[in-house]
């Protein structure tokens, strides 16, 4: 058996230092276990990502270990029959029984057609060995969760510019903070103690903060200007920026588009590049002789990026022109109309802004002088999660690039393009992609080939998305429509409670239905583990230990200027007996399959395995066997086990200037004109087009088109339009269970309520404490009413994923309410059709639905 | 001797409840008590509203109507500023909960971190166990402080909002605060003289 439990610190009273997993970002903290019980946690001072601070989410960690409904035995199902608010009737049964029962379904079903498994979790340090297992056994289906929820739309954007996963802004030298659709800096989002003390205290030093958001969250609380815009219509309120900065206030930075973008790129009509017979590459207009030459040429000295130009009997004009005259055809007060926000108000903002990004300016920093652009506008699920969401996140994004702020001082900046042992690089045309160690396989640019799908989650479709997991349910119901040659039949699921976090649940439970035989691997039996035929009962991230390091490197070390630091989770206590590390059993079930070797020597390639430290085959090696593998890899020969005395955080370097600022360092180019969307819109069409299918290609535009949502359109009788945001106090449904975070949560006016602005109470004669249903078309939910001012009167607000129906979730139990639950599953009307992010906007009407809830 | 007091920087606090969830886990606050939150309050009209967070806690006021009205001298004031209950002493009147104008004090009556199954119970290791019946609210973490802590809620700040210090002491990081911003305590006419300061 491959296990580790030989190697918990002894002692009667002790302090373990280890890595939080009450979200996903990975800080460091101290456990206290005085008689081999958990009691405590606190922040780990010497911690680079938590500096000794700790969330709430964080302290209450302490708690769910205790918790008296968690599953200390294997499960079997005993009535066959699955569905909402069936009795699975569950028989305990022994670890062996499971285990065999597992491996005789797995092996029987690796026969037939290995793809037909799905894994399923969302525990950021167990993908890399999860997705070595899946490969290992053949299956192409990893991982189903629901982290596109944000992100599908907007990583893409900063990979392809960034060359970054994830988005953050310099806290530094900022001064003019614009957060959209997010609340970075708020405990909420990413490295969220590092950024959350930073920002306070940039905030406290004057600089200004915007928030853009239909409800005004913790960090709209704390802005100078609150923009509360109609959500989903963020598009458009960007839209109107960008003609404003172009053509009102002539404000961008010139130099950075000649030399740093493809502005300068010659266009055809047809919108393609004018490229070079002989080279194949891209050709711009040289001011400085009146030449067109490759955009590489030695020679070149001052790209035009305005202009029209003649070349071999033709006239082409930049990329930068063709998209300077798009954002001429914008209507600003169309667009101001559209997002509600007044057109004075989005002027002076675009004006303040502009102004503040000191295009021009420069700094010196170790010796190195860089542009200072103190201005930078960080997005995500707000903006993100709606039908045009990628066109949308790219029409932000251009704000930032127009004046020149990415990665350099002061600006928007990608979380660690740059790093140790990975780095950007300059791809086709010259443009920036990620590194390999960021994104292997998905590189939204260049992109992939688009074909018929062979993946349940239909990634065949969207070549230039990141991930498209949100799709899963969409294959699975019907892979006969998208030509996919294999039903799915068994899930090994843990960690992500797709029952909650995607759409209406009854829908779900069909498609869950559909898998004959799913594993659950939980602590609680929560509303997805309802559906499984057997359950493994998981073990707490303080009784585990994890592949190295615990924080990924390019999404959760804080950016910029600091240190290269590393987190290693080890237990602070075995798990109670009965249980066991979801990771382990995929270790074990492995060993059992015959495919262990196989997933070691995958790990070999993927896990940050240096030469000297690969693994053998035929050799059996644990969790912390990989991880100290990793950790000599990353820290050199000398790591040892004693590092971890006293902090869990390792240091091997201070950060370069490259890395902490690596705009002016990369030779590649930013793209502000998307020329090869083209290529991908044409191929996706050959194969829907061959699959019979219709699809939408109006996102597969060069240069940013507003996209209105579903929810947009008038819809008689549902008048509002239900959005959705994060607390700093919860994070997904990993939260929702724990005693003292409730407490917090029942007392605070918003958490658990659904919101509604004073004028659209008074005009259905509701009031705070009113139990209400909230009803789309496509589901409902009732809750506690809280009518306030910080709405959007065109809205329903709802915080969080709430509205636990499980009987094993008793303090989370009908607390509040799951947005999700009124969205129907995926369809071509509610997707981005470019990156399959789901579009989350819903319309819905409230009604009162019985007796006032005064509690 | 130093005069302990707190000031609270109303701009940096995001109401994140780091503070508020620190504490409860210090004391191991019993089920639905607690002994420092934070009030939320809206402001204004759409789309002029804005949102308030407040963190509260026990003032340790100079004028404390709290130790004036309790019959046992359980309640009573340190040298060094700290207003303290002592359990022991404490018969559970009442009094001063009721009169403290800032309604920083709770009563127990249950005593446990009891899990909704009503059996299985949160116990650690604490300074003080709080025990039924009596009154409850912040102690400034006072033994922690005798050791060169912090209180934990201090401690704990993502935004280092809350800041801790002797309040008489003009080199201090809290005195220097309470001048630059000209700081200002909860419900001045009542003549309590909070310790606790807010600016912002």
């Amino acid at each position: 058996m491959i296990q580790d439990r030989q190697h918990i610190r002894r002692g009667k009273d002790v302090w373990v230092p280890t890595v939080c997993a009450g979200c996903y970002n990975c800080c460091g903290v101290r456990v206290h276990r005085v008689n081999g019980k958990v009691v405590e946690v606190v922040g780990d001072p010497k911690a680079s990502n938590s500096k000794g601070y700790i969330c709430a989410k964080g302290i209450c960690r302490a708690l769910d270990l205790h918790h008296p409904s968690r599953v200390v035995k294997p499960l079997k199902r005993t009535n066959p029959e699955k569905g909402i608010g069936v009795d699975p009737k569950w028989a305990e049964i022994s670890w062996e029984e499971a285990l065999d029962t597992i491996t005789e379904k797995l092996g029987k079903v690796r026969e037939e057609d290995p793809r037909k498994l799905i894994i399923s979790h969302f525990d950021i340090s167990a993908y890399k060995p999860t997705i070595a297992f899946a490969l290992a056994y053949g299956t192409v289906n990893f991982i189903w969760n629901r982290a596109d929820y944000c992100g599908s739309a907007s990583h893409p954007v900063w990979l392809i510019t960034n060359g970054a996963l994830n988005s953050e802004i310099d806290f530094e030298y900022c001064k003019y903070f614009i957060l959209w659709g997010t609340q970075l800096g708020h405990v909420v989002n990413t490295i969220p103690l590092v950024s959350g003390h930073a920002l306070a205290e940039r905030r406290r030093q004057g600089a200004k903060l915007v928030v853009v958001d239909p409800f005004c969250s913790n960090a709209a609380a704390k802005a100078d200007e609150w923009l509360p815009l109609k959500p989903g219509t963020d598009g458009a309120l960007a839209l109107a920026m960008l003609n404003i900065m172009v053509y009102e206030l002539g404000i961008y930075d010139v130099d950075f588009l000649k030399h740093q973008t493809n502005g300068p790129y010659l266009v055809q009509p047809d919108g393609h590049y004018l490229r070079d017979e002989e080279s194949g590459e891209p050709l711009v207009w040289d001011l400085s002789d009146g030449r067109a030459k490759p955009y590489d040429a030695d020679d070149l000295k001052d790209p035009a990026i305005e202009g029209n130009y003649e070349v071999a009997g033709g006239s082409y004009r930049p990329a930068f022109h063709v998209l300077k005259d798009h954002l001429g055809q914008i209507d600003v007060d169309e667009m101001s109309r559209i997002c509600t926000i007044p057109i004075e108000r989005i002027r002076s903002i675009t004006k303040e802004f502009c102004e503040a990004a000191r295009i021009g300016s420069t700094i010196e920093i170790e010796g190195h002088k860089l542009p200072l652009r103190p201005a930078g506008i960080d997005f995500k699920r707000g903006a993100a999660a709606h039908k045009g969401g990628f066109n949308t996140c790219f029409a932000i994004h251009l704000i930032n690039l127009l004046v020149g702020a990415i990665d350099v001082p002061g600006g928007q900046r990608g979380v660690n393009p740059q790093g140790p042992y990975w780095s950007a690089e300059t791809g086709p045309d010259g443009l920036l992609v990620p590194s390999d160690v960021i994104t292997k396989y998905n590189k939204p640019y260049p992109g992939r080939q688009a074909k018929i799908p062979e993946h349940l989650d239909l990634q065949e479709l969207f070549p230039a998305a990141l991930f498209t997991r949100g799709l899963y349910p969409w294959g699975i119901d019907n892979p006969e429509v998208f030509g996919i040659p294999y039903k799915p039949e068994v899930m090994l699921h843990s960690r992500s409670n797709l029952m909650l976090n995607s759409h209406n649940p009854h829908a779900m439970a069909e498609t869950l239905k559909k898998l004959k035989f799913q594993v659950s691997m939980v602590m609680f039996i929560d509303e997805t583990a309802e559906f499984a035929d057997i359950i493994l009962p998981d073990a707490h991230e303080f009784e585990r230990w994890d592949i190295f390091p615990a924080n990924d490197p390019y999404a959760f070390i804080a950016p910029g200027p600091g240190e290269w630091y590393w987190l290693m989770r080890q237990p602070v206590v075995e798990p109670p007996e009965g249980t066991r590390p979801f990771l382990e059993v995929y270790f074990e079930l492995a060993e059992r399959l015959g495919i262990l070797d196989e997933m070691y020597q995958i790990g070999n390639d993927s896990w940050v395995i240096d030469e000297q430290y690969r693994f053998e085959k035929g050799k059996e090696y644990t969790i912390r066997d990989i991880a100290e593998r990793q950790a000599k890899t990353i820290l050199g020969p000398d790591f040892s086990w004693d590092r971890l005395q006293e902090t869990s955080c390792m240091v091997s370097r201070k950060k370069t200037i490259e890395e902490a600022f690596p705009r002016m360092f990369f030779k590649s180019r930013v793209p502000i004109y998307l020329e090869y969307l083209l290529k991908h819109g044409k191929d996706v069409k050959a194969v829907t087009d061959e699959l019979g299918l219709e699809w939408d290609f109006t996102p597969y535009s060069p240069v940013p088109v507003w996209i209105p949502c579903e929810a947009h359109a008038d819809d008689e009788g549902y008048d509002l339009i239900v959005t959705n945001g994060k607390v700093p106090t919860h994070q997904f449904s990993v939260t929702t269970e724990n005693l003292w975070i409730d407490e917090i949560a029942v007392r605070n006016p918003y958490t658990y309520s659904v919101m509604i602005h004073t004028s659209v109470a008074e005009k259905k004669g509701l009031e705070t404490g009113d139990k209400v249903c909230v009803e789309s078309r496509y589901g409902k939910v009732t809750g506690r009413l809280m009518v306030t001012e910080l709405i959007h009167p065109e809205c329903i607000g709802t915080c969080g994923t709430f509205g636990h129906w499980a009987k094993g979730m008793p303090i989370s139990l009908n607390k509040g309410v799951s947005h999700n639950q009124l969205l129907p599953p995926p369809s071509l009307k509610r997707i981005d059709t470019l990156t399959g992010q789901i579009d989350t906007c819903i319309r819905a009407k409230i009604y009162k639905a019985g007796e006032r809830d005064d509690a | 001797m130093p005069r302990y007091g707190m000031v609270i920087d109303l701009k940096k606090c995001i109401g994140c409840y780091s503070c508020v969830v620190a504490c409860k886990a210090e004391h191991n606050t019993p089920n639905g008590l607690f002994q420092t939150t934070v009030l939320e309050k809206e402001l204004g009209r759409f789309p002029n509203s804005i949102r308030v967070f407040m963190p509260v806690l026990c003032n340790h006021c100079e004028e404390a109507t709290c130790v004036d009205v309790c019959p046992t001298e359980a309640t009573y004031k340190r040298d060094d500023g700290v207003v303290m209950i002592d359990f022991d002493k404490c018969i559970g009147c009442g009094a001063c909960i009721e009169h403290c104008p800032y309604h920083a004090r709770d009563f127990v009556v249950d005593d446990r971190t009891v899990f909704p199954d009503g059996k299985t119970v949160f116990v650690k290791p604490v300074y003080q166990k709080i025990p039924k019946k009596v009154a409850l609210k912040c102690d400034f973490c006072f033994y922690r402080v005798e050791k060169g802590l912090l209180p934990a809620c201090v401690e704990v700040c993502p935004t280092a909002a809350r800041i801790f210090g002797d309040v008489e002491d003009t080199k201090s990081e809290v005195h220097e605060l309470m001048e630059k911003y000209s700081a200002w305590t909860m419900l001045p006419d009542e003549g309590t003289k909070p310790q606790v300061y807010y600016i912002g």
